[in-house]
């Protein structure tokens, strides 16, 4: 079920220093913890009080969406790539300083049993597949395939692909789905990445009839459905919307996502 | 008395704070009490439903927001079916609908409708909305136009009739003067301002229309100057906003002169900024023992 999104201010217990552009922030709030799943996300921000813009003559700006890579027993991590001005400032963050949050946020991941998986991930789509995989790995036979543009966008998984050919196989991660669905038996796909990788891989699994559930990113101003920013368009060429990523996704079925419009 | 009491044309009320149309939902209750609120402005319903604009509609630029949402709403019809009882039900302050038409013709239908409903306190007439073509911003530039979609709305309502006015017009004042000899009850200004952002890397627009309307922290001046240019012209209170996120950004409004402030962009930034704003402002007129009456419209230049 979903609760009630709270806005807290947590201290950041340790921050982890990964390849490239790639950290981890870990908080521990056994609260949050409890009441969050695969796929969900929380706005987070490097703390700046509205209640001091005025008179530090510092612009506060929006939350950034970050989606749950790990949470176990309190214990949250999330897995950031330093892209732009809002994920800079969290990337000057340091264990002790104070992150504001605003989550958990959006629906997350369908929760299987006794199926053949495989994972497709493309660059900072990586993390919620990771915490996807700790919640199925018990229960299901999982094969995960990662893409990324260089070697400094590389993550443990089972498959690698670079676009430079800097590790693992050269090339779109997409380009070896098809043959991975066919030489593991997949019957489930579940994918997280740039939106041209998703369309791709929204395009395989079709062809092969096979059930895929991807997380979408995109621009949020609010986080909680208010702005109607971040829209995907959803539903048949005839009758078509554009529904929320933070409300109505993260986690959309790929089949119902009107890709021709994105 | 209390203070923080204001008035809106016809409208009394206990909160001279209230949000921007499209920024808060019932949603935001989550965060703040709805008390600090002297009304709830939604977002904007027209005729039809609106579908919105393709994506990216957004982009955080170095001192605001860029949006080009395009009014996606539901329409009048699933508005009064299924919103407006939810916002009756929940709703302990009054309402103020903001409504948008692609003709005089639609603004009135859509009004004539809303007048068969109860729980509904104002209308504000989004005659200024920067993202879509034929509707809101093609009015709310001229004049005659402003004149006539009021003297044909007001003889309609008992309901405070507020105009929504753009700030990407030439001369604010006769847009101001019109609204009120139409006879709109009160003005709302600002609307965002034209805005756009492009990655310098590829020169591809970072808003898929190009240009979208700029909001935040970076056109507080302006709206301020529009606000004071708009309070000179007209005797109709002001229902200001444009990048007001603390207190002390709306007490400068209510020195221009605004009856009322609105935060818009902030509620983003901070879902409980109106909260704070309250609170604030209600500390500093109990500190300096000011009701905000006294200083509304008493700025010196």
């Amino acid at each position: 079920m979903n609760h009630n999104p709270e806005r807290r201010e947590i201290a950041i217990y340790s921050r982890e220093e990964l390849c490239g552009d790639y950290f981890i922030l870990w908080i521990w709030d056994d609260e949050l913890s409890k009441i969050s799943n695969p796929g969900q996300f929380f706005e987070i921000r490097a703390h700046s009080s509205l209640h001091d813009a005025w008179d530090s003559q510092r612009i506060p700006k929006l939350f950034k969406p970050i989606s749950v890579y790990d949470n176990s027993g309190g214990r949250i991590g999330f897995f950031i790539k330093n892209v732009g001005p809002g994920t800079s400032a969290l990337a000057r963050l340091k264990a002790g300083d104070t992150l504001e949050l605003i989550g958990p946020l959006g629906n997350g991941f369908p929760i299987v049993k006794g199926r053949r998986v495989l994972f497709l991930s493309g660059g900072i789509g990586y993390p919620p597949l990771s915490y996807l995989q700790k919640e199925l790995i018990n229960h299901n036979l999982i094969f995960w395939s990662h893409g990324g543009a260089s070697s400094a966008d590389v993550f443990p998984c089972d498959e690698v692909w670079t676009v430079d050919g800097s590790f693992g196989k050269q090339g779109m991660v997409t380009e070896g789905m098809a043959d991975l669905l066919l030489s593991k038996k997949i019957d489930l796909v579940y994918s997280c990445g740039p939106g041209s990788m998703l369309k791709q891989a929204a395009q395989i699994a079709a062809a092969h009839g096979i059930e895929h559930y991807t997380s979408m990113e995109a621009y949020m101003a609010c986080g909680i459905g208010v702005c109607h920013g971040c829209a995907v368009p959803v539903g048949t060429d005839e009758d078509w919307t554009y529904l929320r990523v933070c409300k109505e996704g993260p986690v959309f079925n790929a089949a119902d996502v009107l890709w021709s419009e994105l | 008395m209390n203070t923080m009491q204001t008035a809106l044309g016809k409208l009394h009320l206990a909160s001279p704070v209230t949000v921007a149309s499209g920024t808060f939902d019932l949603e935001n209750f989550n965060f703040i009490a709805q008390d600090c609120l002297g009304a709830f402005v939604c977002k904007t319903i027209t005729r039809h439903p609106k579908v919105g604009n393709p994506p990216p509609r957004l982009f955080e630029s170095e001192a605001g927001l860029i949006n080009s949402i395009g009014l996606q709403n539901p329409g009048l019809d699933k508005f009064v079916s299924e919103y407006l009882p939810r916002l009756r039900d929940t709703l302990k302050i009054p309402l103020i609908v903001s409504l948008s038409g692609t003709s005089i013709a639609e603004f009135v239908e859509i009004m004539q409708t809303l007048e068969t409903q109860e729980g509904i306190s104002g209308y504000e007439l989004n005659v200024s909305c920067p993202n879509v073509e034929n509707e809101g911003i093609a009015f709310g530039v001229h004049p005659d136009i402003v004149y006539k979609l009021c003297s044909a709305l007001s003889p309609l309502t008992r309901r405070e009739l507020i105009i929504k006015l753009s700030p990407n017009v030439t001369d604010i004042a006769s847009i101001a003067k019109a609204a009120e000899a139409g006879g709109a009850d009160s003005l709302a200004l600002i609307n965002t301002v034209y805005g756009m952002a492009i990655d310098y890397k590829t020169g591809k627009s970072l808003i898929k229309q190009g240009i979208g309307g700029y909001s935040g922290i970076g056109i507080k001046p302006i709206a301020l100057a529009l606000t004071y240019k708009a309070c000179q012209a007209v005797k109709i209170p002001v229902l200001a906003m444009g990048g007001i996120y603390t207190w002390q950004d709306a007490l400068e409004f209510f020195w221009a002169g605004a009856s009322m402030i609105a935060l818009g962009t902030a509620n983003f930034i901070d879902p409980t900024a109106a909260q704070k704003l309250y609170d604030g402002l209600n500390t500093h007129l109990q500190e300096h023992n000011l009701q905000l009456t006294d200083i509304i419209g008493k700025c010196v230049v």
